[in-house]
């Protein structure tokens, strides 16, 4: 396919392109309650060309692109009239000149993976087995899960020499914890691992199924008001990606953000912590074929990168990092015991989190919380929480104790002062 | 006009033809779905023009479906030749099946009866007034400049704006041993997103379109530009709203989203098989004001997310869901169905032809009823009106409400003060909410600028909608 491709591109004289070529394998499996109810299998090859266009108008140099799909089954002549099409197309996208990102050859890397030399469906058994293996109560249980394990290689060309090529494997899916004790509640969960974590995918099952269990014991909102607002699991990473989004070069060139290097990202003298993230880097090459490598992304509160593609990065004048798949937070230095001395509300479940990345609001309605008075921990459930970032950073204190979630390592819980809680 | 078949799966038919033959060889019941579409997506706004194929929508793909007498499995592929019919037969019977031998201990494999397959031969399009890829890149591109330009030049404080648009140009082949079934889809969307900008701050407003069609949309985006960003510069000056409980106006988008999230993921009937949805116990009572009609379908109104018949070669439907505010009906996928008892209503759709079938809403709106606007608002004392849906999560579980709008417009007196709040989160409990709706307009508008996901994944086109509704709802 590959070579066709190349040939055809030639044929039709295109000088500047970049090309991707996916093969992937599935094996899925689906369960409600302790049956399986549909098995899947899927093997599929794709590929997506870009085709890029210089062209002047006056004293004005633009670069254009359009991208296209091509499939297997399309025909040399099909091919020909889809790229000759797509860089007719290019000639009306002016975007300011932009050089394409040059590389070389590199040799096929296989991302080290305990994965790798399993079958898929092995892997998909091994890890049902892990998802069922903490399922053995009848007040609260497995309600479905879906597992999906993938095994996908992705060669990356283009024609200014790049030419790498991953191989990834990868294990995702989500499961529903139901608590018919008392009321009747569900907690939602996803997950995703690159290696045979079958350990942490029962250690997930096993704390959900505590958490429904807590929650079906939740019968009241918290009161409306302003509270001292724990933020766990998951919602951190939510909460951080503020930062991330702000620093990214698509944001900055367009002046959405105004992020710089060296800029205070927290603004003025917080009383809580100082913020720190890396960008993780999370495949060996960006869909431009640019090698990924973790980088500093703030330290101590400062921007210490602003990361993005190459496009922006040139019109920007700084290093393209590629565009990362995901972050790092280093341990604060309370405990979440300490964290927990004093009033709080901790949301460890909402029914949807959302950090707006250009107002810096956030919020979302609560599933789970546990509300402490200062004399005993009550779970509640309702309401909603609404704050905003550029006064939350403020007060912001880290948990001690770590998380490994999909795509984030970072702090298990991040603390902040008067958030507004909308109560029932 | 017509949408034109896929010459492509014309030429392939023979072969699929073969492999469901075969496949019928070795299982009581095979079904193919084959795939062929278009899709692109424009953008244009101050620092960035794209012209780009959507990787999601785009592609020629196909799924076998078999039925080995206990349950089904599906194999999802996308090269096929008469060369291939073997291979895809053994990695059929050699990988996927066996996948169930070895499930988890006390974990056994679900048991079905056998898919509905009463002869059905079918082919048909819907139609259309300009075909986007006859309409030409560079129309398409300048009429969406023309928006961006437009919106920027709007104010100063206006820092960009965004038009975009796409379409979906989709040819569907359904064979089983009785059904030879075909259906050509062409829809169209797009939006202006607006940002204005106060010192660090950013607020942006947004607005979709969409319409069963073609290029024909692009003329209405235009048009609206200058309202968004309007919305835009109102957001610069909003407030917070104090928490509590108000009378608000909902206009359509907002009425959409309340039907589509806090109600229509309710009544997804899989949600029923799992036990994941409170509606099931309320299918015959009421949930609503009697003012309240629903309905879901993909045969149900001319918008995005119609089509003649779904992913599993079950013919569309209008399903009316609340019928005088009394819950009538959920929508199901095929396999929902069985388990159920009941009969499917043409909502198992997929992402594409990668993707397992899920029961999906598709065009879900409230009737129109009869009140004017304005009355709807002279009527308040105090309260809002709420604009600008931006999203929007279910919980068919306990029906709990989560929504987000960016506009609350003040109303005193029966009179919009002009004040503006945001950002907004609706709260408390849909059949509450539902109940508490006294008046609905006698106008109504869909809308299907966006996709809607099973959880955080499977996204699929549908359009929600309806009329301006009166409502007691809780604000945050």
């Amino acid at each position: 396919m590959t070579d066709r491709i190349l040939a055809a591109l030639k044929k039709c004289g295109i000088e500047d392109y970049l090309l991707t070529v996916t093969e992937e394998e599935s094996a899925e499996l689906f369960f409600i309650k302790k049956e399986l109810d549909m098995q899947r299998r899927k093997k599929v090859r794709t590929a997506s060309v870009v085709i890029y266009r210089a062209f002047e108008e006056g004293e004005q140099r633009f670069r254009g692109t359009a991208s296209v799909k091509v499939q297997d089954s399309q025909t040399e002549a099909e091919l020909c009239r889809l790229f000759a099409d797509a860089y007719y197309a290019a000639g009306f996208v002016k975007n300011k000149y932009y050089d394409l990102y040059e590389g070389t050859k590199e040799e096929p890397v296989e991302v080290a993976s305990t994965l790798a030399d399993r079958p898929l469906a092995e892997t998909a058994q091994g890890f049902a087995e892990a998802l069922f293996a903490e399922d053995v109560r009848e007040d609260v249980f497995l309600n479905s899960a879906e597992i999906f394990v993938r095994r996908y290689t992705v060669h990356i060309l283009n024609s200014r020499g790049v030419d790498v090529a991953y191989r990834k494997n990868r294990v995702q899916g989500e499961f529903v914890v139901q608590c018919v004790d008392g009321q009747d509640v569900e907690t939602y969960q996803d997950f995703a691992y690159n290696d045979w974590n079958t350990d942490a995918l029962r250690e997930k099952v096993r704390d959900t199924i505590e958490l429904t269990c807590a929650r079906a014991k939740a019968k009241n909102a918290p009161a409306a008001g302003e509270y001292r607002v724990i933020l766990s699991g998951g919602y951190v990473n939510e909460f951080l990606s503020y930062y991330v989004s702000r620093s990214a070069s698509s944001m900055i060139y367009p002046k959405y953000s105004a992020f710089a290097v060296g800029c205070d990202v927290q603004g003025g003298e917080p009383e809580g912590d100082r913020i720190n993230l890396t960008m993780k880097a999370v495949v060996p090459f960006s869909d431009e074929g640019i090698p990924m490598k973790d980088r500093e992304l703030v330290r101590d509160g400062k921007l210490q990168l602003i990361h993005g593609g190459s496009r922006f990065a040139q019109y920007l004048g700084i290093e393209p990092t590629g565009i990362f798949g995901g972050y790092r937070a280093p341990a604060g230095e309370a405990s979440l015991a300490e964290l927990k001395a004093q009033p709080y509300l901790e949301v460890v479940n909402f029914s949807d989190f959302q950090m707006d990345s250009f107002t810096g609001h956030f919020g979302g309605e609560i599933r789970l919380a546990f509300l402490y008075d200062g004399e005993k921990v009550t779970p509640v459930t309702g309401g909603s929480i609404s704050g905003n970032i550029f006064e939350a950073q403020k007060s912001l204190r880290f948990s001690k104790e770590l998380q490994v979630e999909k795509n984030f390592e970072g702090p298990k819980a991040v603390c902040m002062d008067k958030v507004s809680v909308a109560g029932a | 006009m017509k949408v034109k078949q896929s010459e492509y799966l014309k030429e392939i038919k023979p072969v699929l033809v073969k492999l469901r033959d075969r496949l019928l060889e070795e299982f009581p019941y095979a079904s193919l779905l084959a795939q062929d579409s278009t899709a692109k997506n424009y953008s244009v706004s101050k620092t960035s023009t794209g012209i780009q194929m959507d990787g999601l929508l785009a592609g020629r793909g196909f799924v076998a479906k078999v039925y080995d007498g206990t349950s089904y499995a599906e194999y999802s592929f996308n090269e096929l030749s008469e060369e291939k019919i073997e291979e895809i037969v053994t990695a059929v019977k050699g990988e996927l099946m066996p996948m169930s031998d070895r499930l988890p201990e006390g974990v056994r494999k679900s048991c079905y009866a056998m898919l509905a397959d009463d002869v059905l031969v079918f082919a048909d399009s819907t139609e259309y007034e300009l075909d986007p890829e006859e309409y030409g890149d560079e129309k398409v591109i300048e009429q969406l400049t023309k928006v961006s330009e437009a919106g920027r030049a709007y104010s100063d404080k206006v820092l960009d704006c965004r038009a975009f648009a796409s379409y979906q140009k989709c040819s569907k082949l359904f064979l089983s041993k009785n059904r030879d079934m075909e259906q050509n889809v062409l829809w169209m969307c797009g939006g202006v997103v607006v940002m204005a900008t106060r010192g660090e701050e950013v607020k942006d407003s947004y607005r979709g379109f969409s319409v069963l069609g073609g290029a024909e949309l692009l003329e209405e985006i235009g048009k609206n530009v200058g309202k968004v960003a309007q919305n835009a510069l109102d957001l610069l000056e909003s407030e917070p709203i104090p928490p509590g409980e108000y009378e608000c106006i909902c206009e359509p988008g907002v009425t959409g989203m309340i039907v589509h999230e806090a109600f229509g993921h309710g009544v997804e009937m899989d949600m029923f098989v799992k036990n994941r949805a409170l509606a099931k116990q309320y299918v015959g009572k009421q949930v609503a004001s009697e003012l309240v009609n629903m309905h879901d379908g993909a045969g149900a109104a001319r918008e995005v997310a119609s089509y003649f018949f779904d992913d599993e070669g079950v013919p569309a439907h209008d399903t009316l869901i609340i019928d005088h505010g009394i819950l009538k009906a959920g929508i199901s996928d095929a396999q929902s169905a069985m388990h159920l008892g009941t009969e499917p209503t043409g909502n198992g759709r997929r992402e594409n032809y990668e993707r397992k079938a899920y029961t999906r809403m598709t065009n879900t709106y409230f009737e129109p009823g009869s009140d004017k606007v304005e009355d709807m608002i002279a009527s308040i004392s105090y309260g809002f009106l709420l604009e600008d849906a931006s999203s929007g999560m279910e919980d068919p579980k306990n029906w709990g409400i989560q929504c987000m709008v960016n506009i609350a417009r003040e109303i005193r007196d029966g009179k919009l003060t002009g004040k503006v709040y945001s950002p907004i989160v609706l709260t408390g409990y849909v059949p509450d909410l539902l109940k508490s709706i006294s008046m609905i307009s006698d106008t109504s508008a869909l809308c299907g600028s966006g996709f809607c996901g099973k959880g955080y994944k499977e996204w699929v086109k549908v359009s929600d909608g309806g009329p301006y509704i009166k409502a007691k709802i809780r604000l945050g």
